[in-house]
């Protein structure tokens, strides 16, 4: 029997199902059909036919189509005033859509920061929320309670955007029962059990404190322009980009887009910091101790690197 | 007969867009383009670093994300007082190209082309060809441009990390550590692209395609070899033939662009008339004269929009944003503002910046027809990456050669105003900043589908499609499919669902994508 989803679009700028489009090995086409998906609607892609997306609604919402899969992009509006009238479909706030889909479907997943935690959407006038979380705080749109008809609450794939591959694979583990492990965000630990930092390029200047202070540098940029690899979980050097890069690789700091807070409120392209010395340090990290390692791997740094001499 | 207003179900389209129009007989009378979701994102900078909108801007818009990018960084560039070295422009323009082309194919071929498999057209004689080219997810043109879009996007990738969302371009350049082989990587790239719009969306070279200069050309064309007839551009001329595209969705006639792609210094490639940007800057008026663009010309209305605190034009470097969301009652309908040029509304994209670079064919073509039409601006879509394609391998061959990097050092932040203009894929893009005391204290921008998706003004004179879609045929209310066409043909970068409304006693008429 076909898997049916629905993709939600909500606020946020579709940069998600864009970049899903670059998908590859498997592509979205080939995901599509060796996961017999039937794709009930997505805004961008929906196969043409002549039952209306508000029957189709309608029909969801009575259970007399099943919904095995609800992926909602971008985060729930709920402004002006909690009315969600910033939003609308059908001159309906689109947020109660969202919250009757959810209580339908198998699955619940969320694509991409905006859907997750809110994220940029959270951040202006919109009164934007993510489906379980807003920021840090668990609860969100759907609250603290929910659970999808799998048992599962709402499985979140972080990332502006989120990895296209993250999707297909998260996808596929849906589709054939896999379990997902989720971590203390929700977010399955397959794709974001590791950092950004893990397999940049740069790492070597990273271990021995060879700082950029300048664009277009050879260095790490963890020290001085804001990077976020070692302090944010995604899989960006892992998976790499359009299947041939990543931001840091090329030299433009991690903005820690995956984070539950991102964007922060502070400069994206400064590290913050008590005279040089960055505030915000990895995960689970002794301050002083850090510190001290830092300050010996800077005196242990081999004149290559110094010199800028290794490539990225 | 009555006037009945509908609300015209369209999918495929990125955003929230519920277009009205009033129908009598058989023809569209009057409509009315709401933008449906408000997202505040120019308040959301304020109080932010200046680089901030190097990140905060490209996140406005998932398709153009690169041209949001690029224009932030010019105004950043304007602020510091900064002009980057000539490599650092070639990489900005290359980046930016890349993303007008992939975006143009998968318009076509993903979006408007879906509209040929329409019910409407079934048992048309072209309509069997139709669905093996375009049926949706599974079409041979479909197919194709979902690979070939992905693939020229890695060159984003290479020179900039990623696509979409990254933020590499930085005042004073790029902040890229790349260099001659990631380069060769690119030209690489983009010879597969220059080979799959060749064979399968021209069915010829690019250099064939530039000598065409009138209609007569392009059917003399059409005949000369079979694998011009069956290349995507063959297919479009049989169907828009078929379709009458021609006589759909003429518009109000201007035409604006702020201009885009500096020419960098010592470089072979060659602007019109010698003019220092590839796409020039101008204001075309439906009376076929011409006039320098001047940014101070810019106004944004809100008379039908969901916006509040001022009467008339306001220019984006003093309006404000301040939301009124009144629903259903009054004049009010849209999300997007009304912006205006020497208080016309003018339609922007690659016809008006082909226009205004001389393109023959596209000139040839708006003269004999009178005006634009579906046809021509969908056609100017189409062939964007005929004339751009050159200038981008020329520039990927100068990278390198240059002395001055890939970025200044040292450029300083300092208060004041930046202007950044470039042309997205659907048309011009504006951001206009203003720095004070180190942190961003405005910042508005005014993007492509603002102009042609825009309400009435405070004149009430209609925006460009909503004045396009005047006169369309519709043969089924619950099906009109002319409107899709009418409504795609200036790409569209917003999301639009259907119900119809009976005008008389309210009540569901029928509904129906399109």
């Amino acid at each position: 029997m076909a898997v049916t989803l629905y993709w939600m679009q909500a606020g946020g700028c579709s940069g998600d199902s864009m970049s899903l489009l670059n998908a590859n090995s498997p592509d979205l086409l080939e995901i599509l059909q060796e996961l017999d998906v039937d794709l009930l609607w997505h805004s961008s892609l929906s196969v043409a036919n002549r039952t209306s997306q508000r029957a189709l609604l309608e029909r969801l919402q009575s259970g007399e189509q099943r919904l095995d899969v609800l992926c909602v992009e971008g985060a729930v509006i709920r402004g002006p005033g909690g009315t969600g009238m910033y939003d609308t479909l059908h001159g309906q706030a689109k947020k109660n859509l969202i919250w009757a889909l959810a209580h339908k479907a198998k699955h619940v997943i969320a694509i991409g920061t905006c859907a997750s935690h809110g994220g940029i959407s959270a951040r202006g006038d919109v009164e934007g929320t993510g489906l379980q979380y807003h920021g840090r705080k668990r609860g969100g749109f759907l609250g603290e309670d929910f659970v999808a008809g799998c048992g599962l609450p709402v499985v979140n794939l972080p990332g502006c955007p989120v990895h296209p591959s993250v999707v297909t694979q998260a996808l596929s583990a849906v589709v054939h029962g896999a379990t997902l492990d989720l971590d203390a965000w929700q977010a399955p630990t397959a794709w974001y059990g590791t950092t950004v930092h893990q397999g940049c390029t740069r790492n070597e200047y990273h271990e021995y404190r060879v700082e950029e202070r300048e664009f277009g540098e050879k260095g790490c940029m963890f020290f001085h322009m804001g990077c976020n690899g070692p302090l944010v979980r995604g899989p960006c050097n892992k998976l790499l980009w359009n299947g041939r890069s990543s931001k840091t690789r090329v030299g433009v700091p991690c903005f820690g887009c995956t984070d539950p807070d991102f964007p922060k409120s502070f400069p994206f392209f400064q590290t913050r910091n008590i005279e040089g010395l960055p505030i915000d340090l990895p995960d689970g990290i002794n301050r002083a101790h850090y510190l001290a390692y830092k300050g010996m791997a800077a005196a242990a740094a081999p004149e290559r690197l110094k010199g800028r001499e290794s490539n990225i | 007969m009555a006037v009945q207003t509908i609300e015209v179900p369209l999918n495929r389209v990125e955003g929230d867009l519920e277009i009205r129009v009033a129908v009598e007989d058989g023809r569209v009378v009057d409509a009315w383009s709401a933008g449906t979701q408000f997202r505040g994102f120019e308040r959301m900078l304020v109080g932010r670093a200046p680089l901030d909108g190097l990140v905060i801007t490209p996140r406005i818009c998932g398709l153009c994300s690169t041209s949001h990018l690029y224009v932030a960084s010019r105004a950043l560039d304007q602020l510091a007082g900064v002009t980057p070295p000539p490599d650092a422009i070639r990489v900005r323009n290359i980046a930016l190209l890349v993303e007008n082309l992939q975006s143009d194919m998968r318009h076509a071929f993903l979006l408007f082309g879906a509209d040929f498999v329409n019910a409407a057209y079934e048992g048309q004689p072209l309509y069997e060809e139709a669905r093996r080219r375009y049926a949706p997810l599974a079409g041979s043109a479909a197919v194709a441009a979902l690979r070939a879009t992905r693939k020229i996007l890695e060159i984003v990738a290479i020179l900039g990390g990623q696509w979409p969302h990254s933020s590499f371009m930085v005042p004073g350049g790029v902040a890229s550590a790349v260099g001659p082989i990631e380069f060769l990587q690119c030209r690489h790239v983009l010879a597969r692209f220059r080979h799959y719009y060749e064979t399968d969306v021209l069915g010829c070279a690019l250099e064939r395609i530039a000598e065409l200069k009138s209609s007569a050309d392009l059917d003399a064309w059409l005949d000369e070899a079979p694998a011009h007839r069956d290349s995507e551009l063959g297919f479009y001329l049989r169907f828009a033939r078929a379709a009458g595209f021609e006589r759909m969705g003429k518009g109000h006639g201007n035409f604006v662009s702020g201009g885009s792609l500096d020419i960098p210094e010592g470089s072979a490639v060659q602007a019109q008339g010698g003019g220092r940007q590839l796409v020039p800057a101008g204001f075309l008026s439906s009376d076929g004269a011409g006039s320098v663009f001047d940014q101070r010309e810019v106004a944004e209305h809100i008379a039908h929009s969901w916006f509040t605190g001022y009467e008339g034009g306001m220019h984006p470097s003093t309006g404000v944003t301040e939301p009124y969301a009144t629903g259903a009652e009054g004049d009010r309908y849209s999300w997007a503002k009304a912006p205006r040029y020497a208080g016309q509304p003018a339609e922007v994209g690659p016809l008006a910046e082909l226009l205004l670079a001389g393109h023959p064919l596209l000139q040839a073509l708006v003269a004999e027809q009178q005006g634009p039409n579906v046809f021509v601006r969908h056609l100017a879509r189409l062939l964007r990456a005929a004339a751009m394609l050159p200038a981008m391998e020329t520039w990927l061959a100068e990278l390198g050669k240059d002395a001055g990097g890939l970025v200044l050092h040292g450029v300083k932040m300092r208060d004041g105003e930046g202007i950044g203009l470039g042309a997205a894929a659907r048309g011009m893009l504006g951001h206009w900043l203003r720095v004070e005391a180190g942190r961003i204290s405005r910042y508005q921008v005014i993007p492509p589908t603002a102009w042609n998706g825009s309400p009435r003004d405070s004149g009430n004179v209609r925006g460009p499609w909503e004045q396009a879609l005047c006169g369309t045929p519709v043969e089924d209310l619950d099906n009109p499919v002319a409107i899709g066409h009418v409504v795609r043909s200036f790409d569209p970068c917003l999301v639009c669902t259907v119900h119809a409304l009976d005008a008389g006693n309210g009540k569901p008429h029928g509904r129906i994508r399109i």
